[in-house]
């Protein structure tokens, strides 16, 4: 185990967020979604546009110079920028990667942000909405898959439910307390996607997808953008909004597969996130609100164990505790998550951490005396996390 | 939606043929002989999959592929009730497992010969070779 600098810890501040319109918004490019939640997070820091002088950013895998378009559109050269490739777990390592920049004098406000347009992508014809892929079709597997009839991230993430139900005997219903949870809360959210009540019964009777989850294991798909503007602690003290302190973060990456060693149900988290927990100064039980990459509902489930939440095997008794709804020892996904707000890459998730540390929301929405928060980013061929620590400034 | 349409979408299409990746071409001509071979390291005698040109175990660059015994249990599973691609609309609910070869490697494939309420994790399997297309056959596994 390394030891994570702690010069990093409370050094940065998140200074603006923004999303942009989410759900279905057809006829905006996934750029130009990204450049409403940039334009909404940037009006609400007090920033000027010219202010910011870094950017972190990615989008769809098929756009090439993701920053580099992002920069145009804003109309701003960059002392510090770059696009990431690793998937879900990109989005926190931008906020990581922009509070390094800035720490190293490479940049002094760094704006981090993903867009998406899966929604319009799979459903602009008959044929993409049957197929529901977004991955550019030269870039899918062409042996040791399609031939199984094996496609799509329903399945990579199913294997790890069906072995985690093997070995701790955790079960369905379980699952079903997530998802039933993460409704709640989107049901507060004026801005979810998802604006009808689900209860067990309608969890328990949807059509199975990849077996062992159904339609409501499954995250959503969804148009959208999310953004968040990274400067240092001193400059945040003078800007609009109540500044939200950068207190950790964490990455690991089990590059030898998701099929490989344990890694299907212990995942990348638990070292990402001791290594988050170390720059930070605090432990699970110090956090009051965790926004967790919700892809699919089991994914929330062993994403608890690995971050300390609970132990191994334990996760399934802990979600059906109803730890994670408003009120609960640990409320997660407050502003729906990925399978009930919008998928947009963990992007939204980072948001919401962001909020929740403001303590500005409506009281039905506030998770109450929350100091601490822990979000986290999953994905990439499953293997890929990364972590962040926000703390109430 | 039109009948063209409907008749294009009930038409079985053809599932898809493996593309070997130069480095698979060895597995996929034993295949072709029904026999399952795969990478073994002549440095540290460690095998693995899927196939590649360094061993993953050692990094030496000094390796065979070798017949395996084709035994193996179930490391994991799912069950495909979703149409993802059209030439497996008559064959859904169909099951994709994680099979944990003897030799060690793990390797996707289909359980055959079995429903899948049946299939479980540590199941033991054995490999059956399915010829899809002139000259190519895909590995899958039945029960032990």
């Amino acid at each position: 185990m390394i030891e994570p600098s702690r010069e990093l810890r409370d050094a940065c501040a998140i200074v603006g967020a923004g999303n942009s319109r989410l759900g279905r918004v057809p006829g905006v490019s996934s750029l130009d979604l990204l450049v409403e939640a940039m334009r909404n997070a940037i009006a609400e820091s007090g920033l000027k546009v010219s202010d910011i002088d870094g950017i972190v950013c990615r989008g769809p895998d098929d756009i090439y110079g993701h920053h580099q378009q992002i920069g145009a559109r804003l109309g701003i050269n960059a002392r510090f920028s770059t696009s990431l490739d690793n998937g879900g777990a990109s989005q926190i390592l931008a906020v990581a990667i922009a509070s390094m920049a800035i720490r190293a004098g490479l940049a002094t406000t760094v704006i981090c942000g993903y867009g998406r347009d899966s929604w319009s992508r799979t459903h602009s014809s008959e044929e993409k909405r049957v197929l529901n892929q977004t991955t550019p079709d030269d870039q899918l597997p062409k042996e040791f898959a399609p031939e199984y009839g094996y496609f799509g991230a329903v399945a990579a993430h199913a294997f790890g439910a069906t072995r985690h139900m093997h070995l701790y005997g955790t079960t369905r219903d379980q699952f079903g307390d997530i998802a039933v949870a993460f409704r709640e809360h989107a049901l507060r959210n004026p801005d979810a996607q998802m604006k009808k009540p689900l209860n067990k019964t309608q969890y328990h009777e949807a059509k199975e997808v990849v077996a062992p989850f159904g339609l409501f294991d499954c995250s959503l798909r969804s148009d959208g953008a999310g953004a968040v503007i990274v400067t240092s602690r001193e400059r945040a003290k003078d800007l609009k909004q109540p500044p939200v302190l950068i207190k950790g973060f964490g990455s690991f990456n089990n590059l030898r597969g998701w099929f490989n060693d344990d890694n299907m149900v212990v995942t990348a988290a638990k070292q990402s996130g001791e290594t988050a927990y170390k720059m930070a100064g605090v432990g699970p039980d110090d956090v009051d609100t965790a926004q967790i990459y919700d892809c699919f509902t089991y994914m929330v489930l062993t994403q608890l164990e690995d971050y300390g939440f609970c132990k191994k095997g334990e996760g399934g008794a802990f979600v059906s505790s109803g730890a994670l709804r408003m009120g609960g020892r640990l409320p997660t996904n407050t502003s729906g998550g990925q399978l009930s707000e919008a998928h947009v890459e963990g992007m939204l998730q980072v948001v919401e951490g962001v909020r929740q540390m403001r303590h500005t929301y409506p009281a039905e929405r506030q998770v109450e005396d929350a100091e601490i928060a822990l979000v986290s980013g999953h994905g990439g061929n499953q293997v890929c996390h990364s972590t962040l620590i926000l703390g109430k400034a | 939606m039109s009948e063209s349409t409907e008749e294009i979408q009930r038409a079985p299409k053809q599932k898809p043929i493996p593309q070997p990746a130069p480095e698979s071409v060895p597995f996929w001509e034993a295949a072709k002989r029904h026999r399952l071979e795969i990478p073994r390291c002549n440095a540290c005698g460690k095998h693995w999959f899927p196939p590649s040109q360094a061993c993953p175990h050692c990094l030496a660059a000094d390796f065979a592929f070798v017949p395996v015994s084709g035994r193996g249990k179930v490391f994991s599973f799912v069950t495909f009730h979703r149409v993802y691609h059209p030439a497996f609309a008559t064959e859904v609910p169909y099951v994709v497992a994680l099979v944990e070869l003897e030799e060690g490697p793990r390797m996707l494939s289909n359980i055959v010969g079995a429903k899948p309420e049946n299939v479980v994790c540590e199941m033991p399997v054995k490999v059956v070779f399915d010829d899809v297309a002139q000259g190519v056959s895909v590995p899958k596994f039945e029960p032990a």
